[in-house]
């Protein structure tokens, strides 16, 4: 790591105002970097002058970055290979190479991790149109987070593990999935996929809490018939909701729409539909 | 502490800065994968880091990729932020400035970078030296102690932090011996420091005040 020569105390001691402020060139700076890190002295003198350095930074005058900013460190976020293990729903079918498209806003100049961010986002594969809107469900529960920090982490975690099921589920071939959503922006918005076997996953957010005895009820209606319930859930505070069950015969062409009910066991829906989506292909 | 730039509006994102407890907690929700952690930060700390990005870069895109890059830099590696050797505000700020100064740097034909890839996350591995002087000091302070300090030196602490020279290039630009770019950026931190540790509801943060 320390290509560069190994620096004395006093050396250290004489870059260390250049150091704090960032003025060195970078390979002097790391090596004062690794003399602090290994030095014996305690060198005082670099944390007395570095002290006031990020006051520098509040001094400077407040500007918004454009709104269109949050979208795309969300999206390269989502998107971002290195942390794909961990991070929202980017399944290794997604992975697919594409000829990267510059969308919108993104510079020519492009470091690698936004490259290859851009190339998950605009490849347009059919098992992966699914999958945008996906991350962009899990980006959209987010605002929850500065109210929520404590109680209902755990509820969220449960929904992004459902949204990349969701994603993985309708990667796979025979599946068929649908984007759910409701006539307005605020409405709730979801993905639901059904597998060959016909385990259905669904998951939605912005949606109402559930208070009593009430629950969201999904439906499955096929073209002319009459809608089958399928299953419920309840919703808390963070407006996330997931279902597991079975939905044979779940055929590209079929609604799948969300109704609240005053109770479990409803056989016919209570209107308004919430939010809903008709089931398509995805392979 | 909380964060307040002079900002006529009041409503920046800044405005949600505050509790360094809670910014404790939302990185390390980022470290363990939730987007919506990094959003939050992100909500919180936008406006400073676009405002440090842009005062360094002078370029709005240039200070938008800035950002981006910095907060997928949290986004990777907020693991190694450690807790306890300044607040994560700082730690942030310190990767966007970090970044902004290589971006601007980079600019410069003179001047020879490694390639952005060869970089190890920048920032993340900066000095610890960050570590504020106390709790609560507004913008205006910073700069009524600023305009304290002999220009010279004022224009050394400037040019270095605002302007991403390294030293031998403020000693070209001001036409001054590289010794007394260093005895002025010296002088001119320890005046700050000295300054502003007057004007402020002295707390020292786990600092030792000189």
């Amino acid at each position: 790591v320390n290509a560069a020569r190994r620096l004395s105390c006093d050396e250290v001691r004489d870059l260390a105002p250049a150091y704090v402020l960032g003025a060195l060139e970078r390979d002097e700076e790391a090596a004062v970097r690794d003399h602090l890190a290994d030095c014996p002295e305690a060198h005082a003198e670099v944390t007395e002058l570095g002290a006031v350095v990020p006051y520098l930074a509040d001094a400077v005058e407040q500007i918004e970055p454009s709104p269109s900013l949050r979208d795309r460190i969300m999206a390269a976020a989502a998107a971002d290979p290195a942390r794909a293990a961990s991070a929202a729903p980017t399944p290794t079918a997604a992975r697919t190479e594409a000829e990267p498209e510059a969308p919108p806003a993104v510079p020519q100049s492009m470091p690698i991790d936004r490259r290859r961010a851009r190339r998950a986002w605009a490849d347009a594969s059919p098992a992966t149109w699914l999958l945008r809107i996906a991350a962009v469900l899990v980006i959209g529960v987010l605002g929850a987070w500065n109210v929520l920090l404590q109680g209902q982490v755990s509820t969220l975690a449960e929904f992004r593990s459902a949204v990349a099921t969701v994603a993985d589920a309708a990667a796979q071939p025979g599946a068929v999935s649908a984007a759910l959503a409701g006539s307005g922006p605020q409405s709730p918005r979801g993905v639901a996929a059904v597998r060959a076997d016909g385990a259905l996953i669904v998951a939605v957010s912005g949606l109402t809490a559930t208070a009593g005895a009430e629950v969201y009820e999904a439906w499955l209606i096929a073209p002319g018939g009459t809608p089958v319930p399928v299953g419920s859930f309840t919703v808390g505070r963070e407006g996330t909701g997931v279902l597991r069950a079975t939905a044979a015969g779940a055929a590209p062409g079929a609604t799948l729409a969300l109704t609240r009910e005053p109770a479990p066991g409803a056989t016919k829906p209570t209107l308004p539909i919430v939010s809903s989506g008709v089931v398509r292909a995805t392979t | 502490m909380t964060e307040q730039p002079a900002d006529e509006s009041g409503i920046t994102g800044a405005t949600l800065a505050g509790d360094p407890a809670v910014d404790v907690r939302l990185l390390s929700a980022v470290a363990a994968g939730e987007l919506g952690a990094l959003e939050a930060l992100y909500d919180r700390y936008r406006t400073m880091a676009y405002s440090i990005a842009y005062r360094i870069t002078a370029d709005a895109t240039a200070a938008e990729d800035v950002v981006q890059d910095a907060f997928l830099g949290v986004w990777r590696n907020a693991a190694r932020y450690a807790e306890g050797r300044g607040s994560v505000k700082t730690w942030l700020l310190s990767i966007v400035h970090h970044r902004a100064v290589d971006a601007v740097r980079r600019r410069r034909p003179t001047v020879e970078l490694p390639e952005r890839d060869d970089v190890p996350p920048a920032g993340l591995t900066l000095p610890d030296v960050w570590a504020e002087v106390a709790g609560r000091i507004d913008a205006d302070a910073v700069r009524r102690a600023l305009l304290t300090l002999p220009v010279s030196q004022r224009e050394a602490l400037e040019l270095a932090y605002y302007g991403g020279l390294t030293q031998l290039e403020i000693a070209d630009r001001t036409r001054a011996p590289l010794g007394t770019v260093k005895s002025r950026m010296r002088l001119g931190l320890l005046s700050l420091r000295r300054v502003l540790a007057d004007e402020t509801i002295v707390e020292p943060a786990g600092g030792r005040r000189a």
